[in-house]
């Protein structure tokens, strides 16, 4: 069997196994392991035990459970709610201030945790009611959370970072600069984004509040999502 | 909560727990796990706190490390393949559940426990190569390439017994399984 056949076999026979259900440090340890069995020498099977342990013994890949440490805690901690207050206190007289609010909460967050999903949560259960009761639409309110939490992955420290140097063998600290700037670039961006559509929502809600009684009747003032449905 | 629970498709999803004589060993793997994982916990928290003192002593008194870096990798590699069982017992090792959504709830249980029996397999092969590797560290008196060059036996031992007990609960999962098919 050629190599590139034998290649796609092995990755038609991992994705198929992980789409089973099967735990995926499970499914690529079975796999590697049974494709060891009929394509390699014998002797290959006694170092899967050791070339595990050396790769997982890198102190950079270490790093990583000590980052869900310090994420687990900042995010059981009230620290995520209070920045989120913070800001909100800081940004409140400008229009569209609570987006702006978000946006930062998001980012500090996730340099903060270094992920994503961490980020989401811990600002979106202040955020998304705080947003909707001040007449943010159920979209856009969830949509700043979302982008928001992606910046988790760019600023530093980011874990997906930690693990594409090693995957890559490039350097650390050179990627977490790099993200750095992009990173900036994005709050700016969501920020200025997050302004420029509170206006368009607001202005369509007070379209159709100031158009007569009946129409006010039917759409709630402080709720712009049945303007914008 | 497994996540086939909460979408509802494993209705009797419980503790795991085998009846008969495996109930002892079963309740004797938990008790185990609930202690393991606070003994992981602390070796958490005494990585942070070596490599913290190593990277202060590091740079700001400019004296060399030379343990700091292994005894990190040692307590984080322990702490990670000893509470594997205890993640075990909670299903909380990452799957792609996509299938699950597919099946009826019978091919569905089905399908549960062929991949835990695959599961069961490969962690036995994983603890077996383990026990060898560490038996041939110990006997070889293997150290790390290191200035420091502690015995290797040390995170092989404690990465053979996180796998064994590993396998070992996933082999009491499989016979709960089995045994709530019976009735």
């Amino acid at each position: 069997m050629s190599i590139l056949a034998l290649g796609l076999l092995f990755g038609g026979v991992t994705l198929a196994v992980m789409f089973t259900g099967m735990p995926i440090a499970f499914a690529l340890g079975s796999v590697a392991a049974v494709f060891m069995y009929f394509f390699m020498p014998a002797a290959s099977l006694d170092t899967v035990t050791q070339n595990v342990y050396e790769e997982m013994a890198s102190i950079t890949l270490l790093s990583i459970p000590l980052f869900i440490l310090k994420g687990a805690a900042i995010g059981r901690s009230r620290a995520g709610r209070d920045l989120y207050a913070a800001l909100h206190a800081w940004m409140t007289r400008v229009p569209g201030g609570l987006g702006i609010a978000n946006v930062f909460a998001c980012a500090l967050f996730a340099a903060m945790a270094g992920s994503s999903p961490a980020t989401c949560s811990a600002i979106g259960q202040a955020g998304i009611p705080e947003m909707r009761a001040r007449g943010y639409s159920p979209g856009f309110a969830a949509g700043i959370i979302a982008a928001g939490g992606t910046l988790g992955i760019l600023l530093p420290p980011s874990i997906t970072m930690i693990l594409y140097s090693v995957a890559a063998e490039v350097s650390l600290g050179r990627l977490f600069l790099a993200g750095i700037g992009p990173g900036l670039l994005l709050v700016v961006l969501f920020a200025g984004y997050a302004v420029w559509r509170f206006r368009r929502e607001y202005a369509t809600a007070h379209a159709i509040y100031s158009a007569g009684p009946m129409a006010a009747r039917n759409s709630r003032p402080s709720d712009c999502s049945a303007a914008t449905a | 909560m497994t996540r086939l629970a909460e979408a509802g498709l494993e209705p009797e999803a419980g503790p795991e727990m085998p009846q008969g004589p495996l109930g002892g060993v079963a309740r004797a793997v938990a008790f185990a796990n609930t202690w393991i994982v606070y003994a992981g916990g602390i070796a958490l928290l005494a990585a942070s706190a070596i490599l913290t003192y190593s990277v202060v002593v590091r740079n700001a008194f400019k004296i060399a490390t030379d343990w700091q870096d292994e005894a990190a990798v040692f307590c984080i590699v322990g702490a990670v393949f000893t509470a594997s069982a205890y993640v075990q017992s909670l299903r909380g090792h990452i799957g792609i559940e996509l299938l699950a959504h597919f099946l009826s709830p019978r091919a569905n249980r089905v399908r549960a426990i062929l991949v835990d029996i695959a599961s069961f397999l490969f962690c036995a092969f994983f603890a077996w190569k383990s026990w060898t590797l560490l038996h041939e560290a110990y006997v070889d008196k293997q150290t790390t390439t290191s200035a420091w060059a502690p015995p290797l036996w040390i995170p092989y031992g404690l990465m053979a017994f996180g796998i064994t007990l590993l396998a070992l609960q996933i082999a009491l999962q499989i016979a709960a399984a089995l045994q709530r098919r019976k009735p």
